[in-house]
């Protein structure tokens, strides 16, 4: 590819991103509010949005809630031929649009997708093996992202199920905070792996709701980065579910991972959500229940462990 | 091979018709027809050309549908074709290349003409004076001699149209336009055919389905006024290909057109959420051929809504959605749009209502989903310009991308779901149905829909209950309307509460079979919940916003009973 790519956004993840972008052979325009230092050869950090218009395609890394207002005033430097892939696990509002429908909301482009799966900023930093998955629904934005992060060291996915891998993301940051805090409590393999397992099924039924495939759930989107999250590629999630369960409070923990986390407010907004549509999310719903201290551990444990039985796969 | 029975008929010519310059592009269309039909039928070839594989299954696959369908027909035409298709399929096997290629150009050709219209613009010139004063006389057969006189006053009276004609009348010059309605009636396409000669804007080619020119009149005005074939009984993949390859042409060509997403009628009676994109796509590539060309004319779709007090084949369209098999039958050839008695019925009916019937044209949006401006240049989310080109180029450059082009027509599904129910004008029959269905919904609860229709007349509420429930739901549809999400008629939007649902009942008493709810004194009754449930589908979207507190619980159950969560 003869065009830089772009990455929207200084975060840990966002400098990782670069790199990885910069190692497979690309210029790289690194956007970042404040000046920082080029983290690696071949990037060009710059703090004008303008600059972005020479990229073809540009990844949005920025935290949820500063998307919509970044994007917007990034949109006025683009047109319809650019691609602009995001990499949050965030849903925003009450109604959890997705990220990718803001981008097209706010910005003139149209050809948007989200990448996803167990890539985390360190790894993808240091270019260990691992792999990820692109949404989107224009081919010709999965061969970009592909051309322009895979290696033979990092392998990319495409599906045409943004949404699905977008709420499966989401899903994932609560689920892995929920682990996190269950790790915290002593429970074992068996507990944790019931969790993950009803976790996802209910992720699976959130996200068909919302216009989702069940099957994305099961794939490197859902299942993929959960078992990534749980097997303990340091993930800042289980971390502050960690803290959390040790007693500490939600601003302490928040201060003491440091970085950005989705998914405390999210738990709240999907467990809403969900009531509203008629779905349930037992374990969203006992995650919400305990961030916002209505709940005792204790008390989450034993309202779900005493839900009545039904069958697996409805 | 013969692959249509019926001849159209046309009006003889004696000199050839010259338009003027500034005509409308389908005046000229006699004098295109035969250079787009080859057009059309050389871009079917050439899609299937490329390998011997797919020449031959394309031949395989409609020769095979083809049979299929026309084994259950009877009829010397019938047979003829028959034997054509079995004769190929015999031969298919022994058949060169060459042999293939010219038997494919033959039948595409075929399909080509049977499916291409024709635009006589002395029809046209006709039906804007006789349409008007049929459908008059129609309505009220007693008054002929002054409906002849004035004829448009009593149709003005009964049709209103309203939304962003000033706007479209611009664009007309620099731009070609699809109509976008949504679909309850058979009748839509003559009464939007009227809306667009009213509000000043120029005639449309679109598809009709072939069931509607078994009626030798209604087939006379649809021939010569641009309409083209759609013939829904034919299967093969070929002859959907010649459908939308004819409308992406047209369009190219700068033809305005009109289609109905939705595909068929809105059975539900709901506003259309779910959309047959097959001919949207259409737009979507004919402004990227034309960009590949150099030509930069805006393509514009145009989300227009039909809303109608009372719905011609409202029984039997509610009938089919409940029924499981009906959701599988696609064409009705017996209900109310066939039976003269229904329709005099009906428009007698309608006519004792003031603007019975309301077309809104929305704000025109161009294929990716953004709103033009008055020029038909697209415009950004900020209200900034951006070139439309620039969607179907890479590095400057346009192409050519069918898996793209999917991509933004199912984007354009979307927006044009939600420009729908912005646009949808809420009538007061369908809040009073609401309100009545909410009630009966509140008073059975945990039973499903199946169950709620045999309570037919067992629930009724105080009139004074309803007229206030009717005033609240006014109330919070004007914040609504006022945030752009919803239109009302001008009647719900002004008249008294009591107005509203004395027309309402006024409605609903007499043109339908059933009475969907009754006035017993100081009591309404809830007569027939089929009926309130198909006016009311038009308010789903909107249920739990307009619900008070006592109302929330059914209105959500209402609002999820739709789909729509």
């Amino acid at each position: 590819m003869s065009r830089p790519v772009g990455v929207v956004g200084s975060g840990p993840f966002g400098r990782a991103l670069a790199k990885a972008v910069a190692r497979a052979g690309h210029e790289v325009i690194l956007w970042s509010r404040g000046a920082r230092e080029a983290p690696a050869s071949g990037i060009r950090v710059t703090s004008d949005l303008g600059t972005l218009a020479a990229a073809e395609l540009s990844f949005v890394a920025v935290p949820s809630q500063h998307v919509s207002e970044l994007a917007s005033s990034l949109g006025a430097h683009l047109d319809g031929s650019h691609f602009l892939v995001h990499v949050n696990r965030g849903l925003v509002g009450d109604s959890l649009e997705t990220l990718s429908h803001v981008l097209q909301r706010v910005t003139p482009c149209r050809r948007v997708g989200a990448l996803a799966g167990p890539l985390v900023a360190d790894a993808l930093a240091r270019g260990t093996p691992g792999g990820g998955v692109i949404g989107t629904r224009f081919p010709e934005v999965a061969e970009a992202v592909t051309a322009s992060v895979a290696s033979p060291s990092l392998r990319i996915y495409s599906t045409e199920d943004v949404t699905g891998v977008e709420v499966a993301t989401a899903m994932v940051g609560i689920l892995a905070l929920a682990s996190g805090y269950a790790q915290s409590q002593g429970m074992g393999p068996g507990a944790l792996a019931v969790m993950a397992s009803r976790g996802m099924a209910e992720a699976a039924r959130l996200g068909t709701v919302m216009g989702a495939a069940e099957v994305t759930f099961f794939g490197l989107a859902g299942f993929g980065d959960l078992l990534a999250a749980m097997l303990g590629d340091d993930r800042p999630e289980i971390r502050l579910g960690r803290l959390l369960g040790e007693g500490k409070s939600l601003s302490e923990a928040c201060a003491q991972t440091g970085t950005n986390i989705e998914g405390v407010d999210l738990a709240r907004r999907i467990a809403a959500r969900a009531a509203r549509a008629g779905v349930q999310v037992p374990i969203a719903q006992a995650v919400a229940g305990v961030i916002g201290g209505e709940l005792s551990v204790a008390q989450a444990v034993e309202r779900l462990m005493t839900r009545r039985p039904t069958e697996e796969h409805r | 091979m013969r692959l249509l029975p019926t001849k159209p008929i046309r009006l003889p010519r004696l000199r050839p018709y010259v338009p003027s310059p500034e005509d409308p592009a389908i005046f000229w269309f006699n004098s295109e027809r035969d250079d787009i039909v080859s057009e059309v039928s050389r871009r079917m070839v050439e899609a299937h050309a490329s390998s011997r594989g797919a020449l031959e299954q394309a031949l395989n696959e409609t020769a095979f549908q083809e049979t299929q369908r026309l084994r259950s027909q009877r009829g010397e035409e019938a047979r003829e074709s028959l034997g054509f298709w079995y004769g190929l399929l015999r031969r298919i096997a022994r058949m060169t290349d060459e042999e293939k290629r010219e038997t494919l150009q033959r039948i595409a050709d075929r399909m080509a003409k049977d499916v291409a219209g024709n635009f006589d613009p002395r029809v046209y010139a006709l039906s804007e004076k006789v349409v008007p004063r049929l459908l008059t006389a129609a309505m009220n057969p007693k008054g002929l001699g002054r409906a002849v006189l004035q004829p448009h006053d009593r149709i003005d009276q009964l049709l209103e149209v309203e939304g962003h004609v000033e706007k479209l009348r611009r664009l007309v010059r620099v731009a070609t336009l699809v109509f976008v309605p949504t679909h309850l009636s058979n009748l839509d396409s003559v009464v939007l055919g009227y809306s667009l000669m009213r509000a000043g804007l120029p005639p449309v080619v679109y598809g009709a389905g072939k069931n509607l020119f078994t009626n030798p009149i209604i087939s006379f005005f649809m021939h010569n006024l641009g309409a083209y074939r759609v013939d829904r009984r034919i299967r093969a993949a070929l002859y959907k290909e010649a459908l939308k390859t004819y409308s992406c042409v047209m369009i190219e060509r700068g033809y305005h057109s009109l289609f109905f997403p939705g595909g068929t009628r809105s059975r539900s009676g709901a506003i259309e959420s779910k959309l047959k994109l097959g001919l949207a796509g259409t737009a979507v590539e004919a402004f990227a051929r034309n960009q590949l060309r150099g030509i930069d004319r805006p393509v514009l779709l145009v989300p227009t809504t039909i809303n109608y007090e009372l719905v011609l084949e409202g029984e039997t369209l509610i009938a089919e959605h409940l029924e499981e098999e009906g959701k599988a039958r696609y064409i009705i050839e017996d209900d109310e749009f066939s039976r003269l008695d229904r329709w005099l019925a009906f428009l007698q009916q309608l006519l004792g209502l003031k603007s019975g019937c309301i077309i809104r044209f929305g704000d025109p949006v161009d294929p990716f989903g953004n709103p033009v401006d008055d020029d038909g240049r697209s415009l950004s989310p900020r209200g900034e310009q951006v070139e439309a080109a620039s969607y179907v180029s890479r590095s400057g450059k346009p192409s050519l991308d069918p898996s793209r082009d999917m991509a933004y027509t199912r984007h354009l599904g979307e927006v044009l779901v939600d420009r729908f129910r912005r646009e949808t004008v809420l009538m007061s029959t369908q809040l009073v149905a609401h309100a009545l269905y909410r009630r009966l919904v509140r008073c059975t609860p945990g039973v499903d829909v199946f169950g709620r229709i045999r309570h037919r007349g067992d629930v009724s509420m105080p009139r004074r209950e309803l007229v206030q429930e009717i005033g609240a739901a006014r109330d919070a549809l004007l914040s609504l309307e006022r945030q752009g999400r919803v239109h009302m008629s001008s009647i719900l939007r002004s008249e008294p509460p009591d107005v509203i649902v004395d027309r309402a009942l006024r409605a609903f008493v007499g043109y339908h079979v059933r009475n969907a709810a009754l006035d017993v004194g100081a009591e309404v009754t809830a007569e027939d919940p089929t009926l309130l449930l198909f006016y009311q589908n038009r308010v789903v979207p909107f249920a739990e916003e307009i619900a008070d507190e006592p109302n929330m619980k059914a209105a959500r159950e209402i609002a999820r009973m739709g789909g729509l969560r």
